[in-house]
């Protein structure tokens, strides 16, 4: 076959031999070469310390506390929640919190309140927020704040208390629960000790 | 021998409402007894007593008080007559008042003493018994003393 003269055309081909899979070499690249900036670690979901801080974590509900003192009495503390308090280093708020103390002589007094923070170092529960004092002796009091400790029995109301005894209405400056260290008494004896003016109307 | 007297003047009605107020209150959480101390004043209608110690006895039933016992130095008014004694025990319901220990009642201007005295807060008559002495204040003629 004549050998063929080196047209243009076969030139360009020839050209574009070459040419063309270079080209397709340079676009296959560019899927590897050049970096998107989508930062892969951006959008793992990690939750960072201003997010708990928000949220109360040590949340507990129902908590339940019960200590028993020397004496033998039980004081047993239970509560709707309680969670660390955010102000205050050390110390628990709790809602709803009951406390019952319930003695040897199967006699017993029992407080409620709305609110409660319990420091343990301490051993120490402060109620406030409307306390209500109950007795197995017919006592039936309210006040608005109370300090009451938790492994032996002695609670201090923070003022005047209010309510029914079994001979009437009562009023009193101030009330402390304690044991009686008086004479005489055996130990267990508790009383209540209202102070600062007592007044009580009985109705015959 | 007893003497009876008219005390405190007017009848009175034990169903009234007594009020007792004092410095302290001590209740014993197991035995329920209610101790007063500190200027106790029980107060029921006309009447005052007030002592430094009031021991509440409570009766059976809820809420009954069988009976105050007042001790350390009593002093009883009633009206315009005053009965001063050692010790005085007064029963609500049953309206009275019996004071024992050295009694000393002064009606205006005349005394009696006695060892004891019942006191009808209803009736608003004393009966005294034990020693009952009189001491009368000699009245200007056209007075006339009571006795």
């Amino acid at each position: 076959m004549a050998a063929r003269s080196p047209g243009s055309y076969s030139r360009i081909v020839s050209w574009l031999k070459l040419l063309l899979p270079l080209v397709a070499l340079g676009l296959l690249s560019t899927i590897f070469l050049f970096a998107r900036n989508a930062d892969p670690t951006a959008n793992i979901p990690v939750a960072t310390a201003r997010d708990l801080a928000g949220r109360a974590s040590q949340m507990v509900t129902d908590p339940r506390y019960s200590g028993t003192t020397d004496s033998g009495a039980s004081v047993t503390l239970t509560a709707a929640r309680a969670r660390p308090d955010p102000e205050a280093e050390g110390q628990i708020r709790a809602e709803t919190l009951e406390a019952a103390m319930a003695f040897e002589d199967g006699s017993r007094i029992d407080l409620a309140a709305p609110d409660a923070r319990l420091r343990d170092s301490d051993d120490e529960v402060q109620l406030s927020g409307g306390v209500t004092i109950t007795s197995s002796q017919g006592y039936r009091l309210t006040t608005d704040s109370l300090t009451a400790a938790m492994t032996r029995i002695e609670a201090q109301s923070g003022g005047a208390v209010r309510g029914e005894g079994p001979a009437g209405t009562i009023e009193a400056g101030r009330l402390r629960i304690e044991e009686t260290g008086s004479e005489g008494a055996r130990p267990g004896d508790v009383r209540l000790l209202f102070t600062g003016g007592v007044d009580v109307v009985y109705e015959p | 021998q007893g003497t009876s007297v008219a005390f405190g003047g007017m009848r009175q009605d034990s169903s009234l409402p007594v009020e007792i107020s004092a410095d302290n209150l001590e209740v014993d959480q197991s035995e329920g007894t209610a101790l007063y101390t500190g200027s106790v004043v029980i107060g029921q209608g006309e009447m005052r007593l007030s002592a430094p110690r009031v021991l509440v006895v409570y009766g059976e039933g809820a809420g009954r008080i069988q009976r105050l016992e007042a001790t350390g130095g009593v002093t009883l008014v009633s009206g315009d007559e005053a009965a001063e004694a050692e010790r005085a025990d007064y029963d609500i319901d049953a309206g009275t008042v019996e004071m024992t220990g050295s009694v000393l009642l002064t009606q205006g201007e005349n005394a009696l003493t006695s060892e004891r005295m019942v006191v009808d807060l209803d009736s608003g008559r004393a009966q005294m018994a034990g020693r009952v002495r009189t001491v009368l204040q000699p009245q200007d003629a056209e007075g006339g003393g009571p006795q």
